[in-house]
């Protein structure tokens, strides 16, 4: 019977009852929304990172993060490839060969970052591939073939089959430098990546920065499953405790990004945060005010001999329903809003033209939400627990009243 | 007949200093059970402040309360709160029953409390309904029903639970004197066919007259009483 007076008692005055559930669910759909579509934003740009970059997880030399050279290389034996590959929560391993140099033409000379990868891997994993805007992507089969930025292409004033000369130091410290053609031009949108970065086949880095078969400065993990980032970094410092190499996350190698996201985050969460609050304090009023122009009928109850627990008891009943209707009402509007953002994602492009890059890395326009039951049960359980402490107050007073002054 | 309600130079302040206020001064009082006993007395006379003290919702300054063989003075929140639920009914003046319950809901409210099974206390709520004249009625919510029906039905409430004591304030003030007449016909069936004890206020003449004792109070001190 407390069940059916406490929702019987919360539609006595249906219009409250209605603008209370709206609030608590347009606020928690808004903060699942917002939420996810951050946490989309987050996973769609490290997801690109990593995989232009070396992995989730990037094994290499313990001293090549003081001071990046390529004489800091490591050996990267098929069996650890395969050995890491096995894992089911690993999508695949690349080797890469990251160097400086300058890239010329006759039209003039430019310091460039140089890649050196696997076109066969790359071309499943790297998002570079479908930023290619003239020509074609390498293949494994390419020898002394690159592909440049459009940026770097216009400076150097270079076209898909013309020649340019890159020059650089081998691992030895000998100033090298080796003749390549344009295979294909990308365009991603960062000034940084297409003004200053070039990609060649391994075997072609191999040989200007003279690293014996096998060798590269980076064995980058890229995982199916994000998450699983953790274990898999504790599996794979195991399979390679004892040799020189260093184990690491992608935030230790981009830094930058990952304070960044975590900034970001930060910022998303405070803003979150005022928008519960607003939400919860409507909640509060609600029920306070429900409690209060009650007293009269609480002081019956309480006559007729109703334990003041059986009364608090009544009054958390009356929130848990709100809480529960509002909060499905909120996930079940936030998390279809946001499912759709995930699938068929929102497109900026017309909004930001010139792109959106971040430390260098360009950022999709076009971005795709993020929903897990982690965030739905997370945000709708602390909303719904809030709800539930908000209710504390009221109850308070609901059972401290004078039974005599409210029946007088 | 056993003493229902026993009452020993009860005295009841409020205030202090100079604006203290004697509501009840040196009240001595027994009532019997089986007892259909009316208090009159003007506004402010200490008819409301010596029910509440009587049905545990207040506490007297002092003196010596008992109902029902058990010294109110001493029994804690819970104890009166289980006081009131097991032994004592209630009637208000301006009826209120819970809006969102219905006349068999609001009736069956205090069995629940008590923890009668459902078909149990359905039972006895329908027989205890059909005595007070609201047979057919039992699924209309207060606002359906007339301020004469709605008092049955705190009469239900009161009954349904064959308490020791009904204590009713002023129950007919807020209804006109044929629905009062009728109401009072009730109160005063129940005490005669099942014994139940009515110990209510009233300032009103008929009602005053219907009664079988009737206790005079004015300034805080019961100055008759009186058998009919």
């Amino acid at each position: 019977m407390i069940a059916r007076l406490a929702w019987r008692s919360i539609w006595r005055n249906r219009r409250r009852t209605l603008i209370t559930i709206i609030s608590i669910g347009f606020g928690l759909a808004c903060t699942v929304f917002f939420i996810a579509i951050g946490e989309g934003v987050y996973a769609q740009f490290i997801d690109q990172v990593v995989r232009m970059q070396a992995g989730h997880i990037t094994m290499e030399n313990p001293n090549y993060r003081h001071g990046p050279a390529v004489d800091l290389w490591l050996k990267a034996p098929k069996s650890l490839r395969s050995q890491i590959e096995e894992l089911p929560q690993v999508e695949r391993t690349k080797l890469i060969i990251l160097g400086q140099g300058i890239a010329r033409s006759g039209s003039g000379d430019v310091s460039v970052t140089l890649m050196g990868i696997e076109p066969s891997v790359e071309i499943d994993t790297s998002p570079l591939v479908r930023h290619i805007v003239e020509g074609r992507y390498l293949d494994d089969h390419d020898g002394p073939w690159v592909v440049i930025g459009s940026e770097l292409a216009k400076r150097l004033k270079l076209g898909v089959g013309k020649k340019m000369v890159i020059t650089t130091n081998d691992a030895a410290g000998n100033l090298v430098d080796e003749l390549c053609r344009v295979r294909g031009i990308f365009k991603t949108g960062s000034v940084e990546i297409d003004g200053y970065f070039i990609q060649a086949p391994i075997d072609f880095a191999r040989r200007l920065f003279a690293l014996p078969e096998e060798g590269a400065t980076q064995l980058g993990v890229v995982l199916r499953i994000p998450q699983a980032q953790e274990a898999v970094l504790q599996k794979t410092r195991l399979m390679v405790a004892g040799t020189d190499i260093a184990v690491l996350p992608w935030q230790e190698i981009i830094p930058e990004i990952a304070s960044y996201i975590k900034l970001d985050r930060g910022s998303n969460l405070i803003f979150q945060a005022i928008l519960v609050f607003l939400i919860l304090f409507t909640i509060f009023n609600t029920i306070l005010m429900s409690v209060l122009e009650r007293q009269r009928e609480f002081a019956v109850l309480l006559a007729l001999g109703t334990k003041p627990l059986l009364l608090r008891l009544q009054i958390l009943m009356e929130s848990v329903y709100l809480g529960l209707i509002g909060c499905a009402l909120g996930l079940l509007v936030g998390g279809l809003a946001a499912w759709a953002v995930q699938v068929w994602g929102i497109d900026l492009r017309s909004l930001l033209e010139e792109g959106v890059t971040i430390s260098g890395f360009a950022v999709s326009t076009k971005m795709h939400a993020r929903v897990t039951i982690g965030l739905l049960l997370g945000t709708g359980g602390l909303v719904f627990a809030a709800t539930l402490v908000l209710s504390l107050i009221p109850m308070h007073r609901a059972t401290r009243l004078s039974i005599v002054d409210q029946l007088r | 007949m056993a003493n229902i309600v026993s009452l020993q130079k009860v005295t009841k302040n409020y205030g202090q200093g100079e604006v203290l206020t004697q509501a009840l001064r040196g009240i001595d009082l027994i009532v019997e059970a089986g007892e259909f006993t009316a208090m009159a007395g003007p506004s402010g006379s200490g008819k409301s402040t010596l029910l509440n003290i009587i049905g545990g919702l207040d506490r007297p300054t002092s003196g010596r309360v008992e109902v029902d063989g058990r010294e109110i003075n001493t029994l804690s929140k819970t104890e009166l709160s289980l006081l009131r639920r097991e032994r004592i009914g209630f009637i208000f003046q301006s009826y209120n029953l819970i809006p969102v319950l219905t006349a068999l809901e609001n009736a069956e409210y205090v069995l629940m409390l008590q923890g009668i099974p459902t078909a149990e206390r359905r039972e006895r709520v329908r027989e205890v309904l059909k005595e007070v004249g609201l047979e057919g009625l039992e699924n209309r919510y207060p606002r359906q029903l007339s301020g004469g029906q709605q008092q049955r039905v705190a009469i239900a409430r009161a009954i349904v639970s064959a308490p020791a004591l009904v204590l009713a304030d002023e129950p007919t003030a807020n209804v006109d004197s044929e629905t009062g007449r009728a109401l009072l016909d009730l109160m005063r069936n129940l005490n005669e066919e099942k014994g139940v004890t009515f110990f209510f206020s009233t300032h009103e003449e008929a009602v005053m007259k219907r009664a079988r004792r009737l206790l005079q109070i004015r300034d805080g001190v019961i100055f008759n009483d009186q058998a009919h």
